[in-house]
């Protein structure tokens, strides 16, 4: 029992210190970027004159105070996902900010200032339609919530309903907006297509109907939407807008009955205009006459990268002299948001685009120009020994230059006030350091805006728009090129397919600078239904992209004849496998020499039972550095590395608790073989998997006993090994042995991925995204089916962590300490130069960059190495020798004259 | 007597569990939504500072609530079944409570997570009161040099001590005695059986005196072993 204690406390020890964070690594190799999203709604906040704030709320459900000096977040509340968490209307008054979420079924106030939350009700169901404040006396005191049938008013202290009606004739009367003149009255507006609009005014007090009014349209503006189109401006008056024939229609609410009717006002231009060509005007309009105000136009450029405006919201201010000055907030097509002050200087931009990342990669930096040379000097050919001496003194000539320069700047800098010193990042000066920690973030956003991102501080280095993205198009990003092959620039191709045509279109770009390459990409006129790359590369060390269409025929990219020529060659070893979840299949295919194809293999999942969830193959720059496992007794255990070993994950199409079930199918993907087999039962999803080296971990939600829990499966050849020099699926007569072990997880988790090193040899973590917006590296050795129940002298020998059913979740074990990151949707995890370091990049809403040590950091001095120690040590000493010295030459002297 | 009472509690406590998210498949067409309330408190701490970062995570991210700017909160929407309720703040930790609410939506209760043992109970109040229990902790201690832990280190103490007994021993020992020196001798030659081997805190020091005082190193090495058997 001692025993056992000593180990677990060892154990403890041991991992206590894996994968911490120390307090003073804070922001030093990591960053956070918050976002929020498309703007849907958004209000300055003017009741104090000094307000910083502008409240936004957007389509990812999420509702933020922005700064308006610096465009940062002074609190941001992210709701359920989805349309039970949908931001229909945001009004603002004074301290509160009332939103209606869920299509009208929840109505929440907010504190401004705190950002906390005031109240929130429940509402009647109902489609929702319009809120807005209703006043009395200067003072407003309720809100009214207009939905299809109903109409309600509550007041604004607490939430609570004041009266509600039912509205006459809701069948026939499609009531669109609401309206308060601060008069004791409220309007609501519903229109009767092709016929006539209807007004009703309630009194606050009660609900009762004061009067009811019809008021007939002419013709032109009978399509219109009063919800789109129109707007209750200034003390009650209904202004439409009709884009088709350049017109406004105003109507005063307040009028006698009779006299209602609308009138007419041509507009030479509409209130917002801009033209085609960048710049992009502003200018100010007086709503009481029309007329244009002096002094108001704003100029700006736009970025050519960027998309079209598409929304502004203004925040007028009467300046010293009287005269009105405003900021704007633009928000362009590519959900960028611009502040601008007015003559035209940009105060903030924010890319919103980047709340929804769809992928990425990470791509090295090039080399410098001397670091080229240097490079460039072993590559090319040997010309005589006195050209070799020349050229290594000349390339140490730069190396030494190079030095100089950079110790030139850095006295020059040290002189300098730091707040001037500036280390921004440019595309310029953009090189790859020591040990590659330093990358390109190449991500790929819905919308369809590209970025680069440095991976060191987090800037934005160059972005793209691409215009015409489908709405509901899937990304692949693959790097053709890397910036190793240094006169050729890099390249990667992004592959962008409808998924309801499934049509594709390629776009090659260079990842360092963004620009789009000027290689054409091949026309698809067909659908694509795979697309990989193969290690073959081009003459010009591009890596061959291989897609397949709907009708099983290959095309390559790039497709010259040389590529032609080694598909030719490698055909007969090129097999690939297309999935078809809405069929339940999965088949294997084989290339042939005239790029067609032929069909090797067909697995029939059947589609009553169960369906294919995920299909995860290994990514393919895995390194694997140990064959076999050490044991207790000295013998190995290998493991089984196939690289074509695919994870199917299906999930039962029966949902009820008792029968709902989880499996998990282990197929060879060249052979179809299936390697292994196993069913979860009284299980559902969502299921994450991780699948790398010979494992594959998984997790699911256990309806029975009602947790989280993950299982391993770890696949072993056995005490030796068949073929050590090299895998082959068609030549493994022995089936692997399998160990698969399970463990209950305290939490949700949102998505796993599993840390990657240059060669593999530094242990494995899983990096599990939490709901809660931690991201836990949980180490491996954890979930090795190896654990044992029962101690024994051979399994400590192994360092093997005795069996427990409860993974713990350790707040030291977060790699993002108490930087939470909003609805994690991914992990990207990529090898440094360095073994010990795994660069790691987590997107969701925000974006977050660290590193992570798994085994520590081994191959580089600690950071918190102690250099002052060393050197005062070795200074005593130095001076200790001195001293001592000095002291027996005087005590010899002495001794000599005795 | 008192185990069978037991017995029936917990028996009573599975069915009560198998009804739960039973009914709550069948009440979720129906549209019966009920609410989760409670208050979270961090001690000592205003709750103006934590709220706006806070949230009410009911199982991972199926139902999300806000807290209000007193701390209390209520997740509305929900329908019955069993629940993990957690108030989730970059800061504070607070421990996670599982709240049954059955179909009628009447009767519901609180009590601890255990996901080992998921059918035992330990009743919590409802509303639920849910107390902070400190500040998350993040960070590992870096270590942090001192000189107990320098003065404690083994090699030290390797060092230190024989230092001690060199300088002691003499003055304990009544060198004087001639006897007691003739025994010394013999055991120093016991040590160093050949004298003919070279020094090797004589060669570091020749190495360290440089070339200068080369020769005067040496020769003053020379000296001391004549003078110190003179002696």
């Amino acid at each position: 029992m001692a025993k056992l204690i000593l180990l677990w406390l060892k154990c403890v020890i041991l991992y206590n210190a894996v994968g911490a964070v120390f307090e003073d690594q804070v922001g030093k190799f990591d960053w956070r970027q918050q976002y929020v999203g498309k703007v849907r709604f958004s209000h300055f906040d003017t009741h104090v004159q000094s307000s910083k704030k502008v409240l936004v709320a957007t389509e990812n459900n999420v509702f933020a105070a922005l700064n308006t000096r610096t465009g940062e977040l002074f609190w941001r509340h992210v709701d359920k996902s989805g349309p039970e968490g949908n931001i229909d209307a945001l009004l603002h008054h004074g301290q509160d900010a009332i939103l209606v979420v869920g299509n009208g079924r929840l109505l929440r106030s907010w504190d401004v200032n705190v950002g906390g939350l005031n109240w929130e009700i429940v509402l009647d169901s109902g489609s929702f339609q319009k809120a807005c404040l209703v006043g009395q006396q200067g003072t407003v005191k309720n809100v009214a919530v207009l939905k299809k049938n109903i109409i309600s008013l509550h007041y604004l202290s607490n939430g609570h309903q004041k009266w509600i009606e039912n509205l006459p004739e809701s069948e026939t009367v499609d009531y669109q907006t609401v309206y308060s003149g601060g008069n004791g009255e409220v309007y609501a507006l519903g229109i009767v297509p092709h016929s006539h609009v209807v007004i009703i005014a309630y009194s606050t007090d009660d609900g009762e109907i004061i009067k009811q009014v019809i008021l007939f349209i002419n013709d032109s503006i009978k399509k219109i939407h009063l919800l789109a189109s129109c707007a209750v401006i200034g003390q009650g008056v209904l202004i439409c807008v009709d884009s088709a024939t350049p017109s406004l229609y105003m109507c005063d609410l307040h009028l006698d009955t009779h006299d209602l009717q609308m009138t007419q006002i041509p507009l030479s231009c509409l209130l917002l205009y801009y033209t085609e060509l960048y710049p992009f005007f502003i200018n100010l309009f007086s709503a009481e006459t029309g007329r244009r105000l002096l002094d108001t136009t704003l100029i700006f450029v736009m970025d050519p990268n960027g998309g079209k405006p598409e929304k502004i919201y203004i925040q007028p201010f009467l300046k010293k002299d009287d005269s009105v000055g405003y900021r704007a907030m633009v928000q362009t097509e590519d959900h960028t948001l611009t502040f601008i002050q007015q003559p035209g200087r940009v105060m903030w931009t924010r890319e919103e685009a980047l709340s929804d990342v769809v992928t990425m990669e990470m791509v090295d930096l090039p080399l410098t120009g001397t670091q080229a040379e240097l490079e460039g000097e072993f590559g090319k050919k040997a010309d005589g020994l006195m050209s070799m001496v020349f050229k290594r003194l000349s390339s140490q000539l730069i190396l030494l230059q190079a030095w100089i320069a950079h110790l030139w700047k850095l006295f020059y800098d040290a002189r300098k006030p730091r707040s001037q010193v500036k280390n921004e990042v440019t595309i310029e000066n953009l090189s790859r350091d020591e040990f590659n920690l330093q990358k390109m973030m190449v991500m790929v956003t819905a919308s369809g805006k590209l970025f680069g991102i440095d991976s060191k501080t987090g800037s934005i280095l160059w972005r793209h728009y691409l215009e015409d993205v489908p709405s509901n198009a899937a990304f692949k990003l693959m790097v053709q090129r890397t910036t190793a092959h240094f006169p050729h620039p890099p390249q990667c191709t992004l592959l962008i397919k409808d998924q309801d045509t499934g049509l594709t279109t390629l776009h090659v770009f260079n990842p360092i600078f963004g620009k789009k390459s000027h290689v054409n990409p091949p026309a698809l006129p067909q659908p694509i239904l795979q697309s990989f790359l193969l290690p073959l590369m081009d003459q010009d060390y591009a890596k061959v992209l291989l897609l397949v269409d709907d009708q099983y025929k290959v095309s390559a990219f790039p497709s010259t004849k040389n590529v032609l020529q080694q598909l030719q060659e490698m055909a007969s070893s090129i097999f690939f496998y297309l999935v078809d979840s809405s069929q339940g299949r999965l088949s294997g295919y084989r290339l042939r020499t005239d790029l067609s194809t032929e069909q090797i293999w067909e697995v029939v999942i059947p589609m009553e039972i169960q369906r294919i969830v995920s299909v995860k193959g290994k990514r393919p720059n895995e390194h694997v550095h140990s064959q076999g496992r050490v044991m207790g007794d000295r013998s190995v255990l290998y493991k089984y590395l196939n690289p074509n070993l695919l994870a199917v994950v299906t999930e039962s199409t029966d949902t009820h608790q008792e029968r709902s079930f989880v499996g998990i199918i282990l197929i060879d993907g060249v052979t179809g073989r299936i390697i292994h087999e196993a069913v979860q039962r009284k299980a559902r999803g969502p299921v994450h998997v991780v699948h790398s080296e010979n494992w594959v971990v998984y997790e699911y939600w256990s309806t029975k006993s009602r947790r989280n829990e993950f299982s391993v499966i770890e696949l072993y050849e056995g005490m030796e090994l068949y073929n050590s020099t090299v895998f082959s699926s068609l030549d493994r007569p022995h089936a692997p042995q399998v160990l698969q072990q399970s463990y209950i997880f305290p939490s949700a988790i949102s998505t796993m991925e599993a840390t990657l090193t240059e060669k593999g040899i530094t242990s494995r973590h899983l990096l599990i995204g939490l709901p809660s917006g931690g991201i836990l590296s949980l180490p491996k050795m954890f979930l090795d089916p190896r654990r044992p129940e029962i101690v024994s002298e051979q399994s400590r020998e192994e360092n093997l962590i005795p069996y427990a059913p409860e993974l713990m979740i350790r707040t030291e074990w977060f790699i993002n300490y108490n930087q939470s990151i909003s609805r994690v949707r991914g992990i990207h995890t990529s090898p440094s130069g360095l073994e010990s370091t795994c660069l790691v990049v987590a997107y969701g809403l925000d974006i977050y960059q660290t590193r992570v040590y798994p085994s520590k950091q081994f191959d580089v001095l600690k950071d918190d190495y102690d250099y002052m120690l060393i050197s005062s040590v070795l200074l005593a000493l130095f001076f200790a020798t001195m001293i001592s010295k000095r002291l027996a030459e005087v005590k010899l002297l002495n001794r000599a004259w005795r | 007597m008192h185990l069978w009472m037991l017995l029936m509690f917990l028996g009573w406590c599975f069915t009560e569990m198998e009804a739960g998210p039973g009914a709550a498949m069948s009440t979720q067409t129906n549209g019966d939504r009920f609410k989760i309330e409670g208050r979270a408190i961090v001690p000592g701490v205003k709750t103006q500072d934590w709220v706006s970062t806070a949230r009410v995570l009911v199982d991972g991210e199926e139902h999300v609530g806000f807290l209000r700017t007193d701390g209390s909160f209520a997740v509305n929407d929900v329908p019955s079944g069993s629940y993990v309720v957690e108030v989730v703040t970059p800061t504070y930790r607070f421990d996670p409570v599982r709240v049954d609410i059955t179909s009628k939506g009447k009767m519901r209760y609180a009590r601890l997570v255990n996901y080992i043992k998921t059918s035992e109970v330990i009743r919590q109040p409802y509303p639920l009161q849910i107390r902070s229990s400190g500040p998350h902790s993040y960070f590992m201690k870096r270590e942090t040099w001192g000189w107990t832990d320098f003065l404690m280190n083994p090699m030290v103490m390797m060092m230190v001590l024989p230092l001690l007994i060199i300088v002691l021993l003499p003055k304990v020992v009544n060198t004087n005695d001639p006897e007691m020196r003739k025994e010394m001798e013999q055991s120093m030659n016991m040590l160093n059986p050949n004298p003919e081997l070279p020094d090797v805190s004589e060669l570091m020091t020749k190495l360290f005196s440089g070339s200068k005082g080369s020769s005067k190193a040496g020769s003053s090495s020379k000296g001391t072993r004549p003078a110190a058997k003179r002696r």
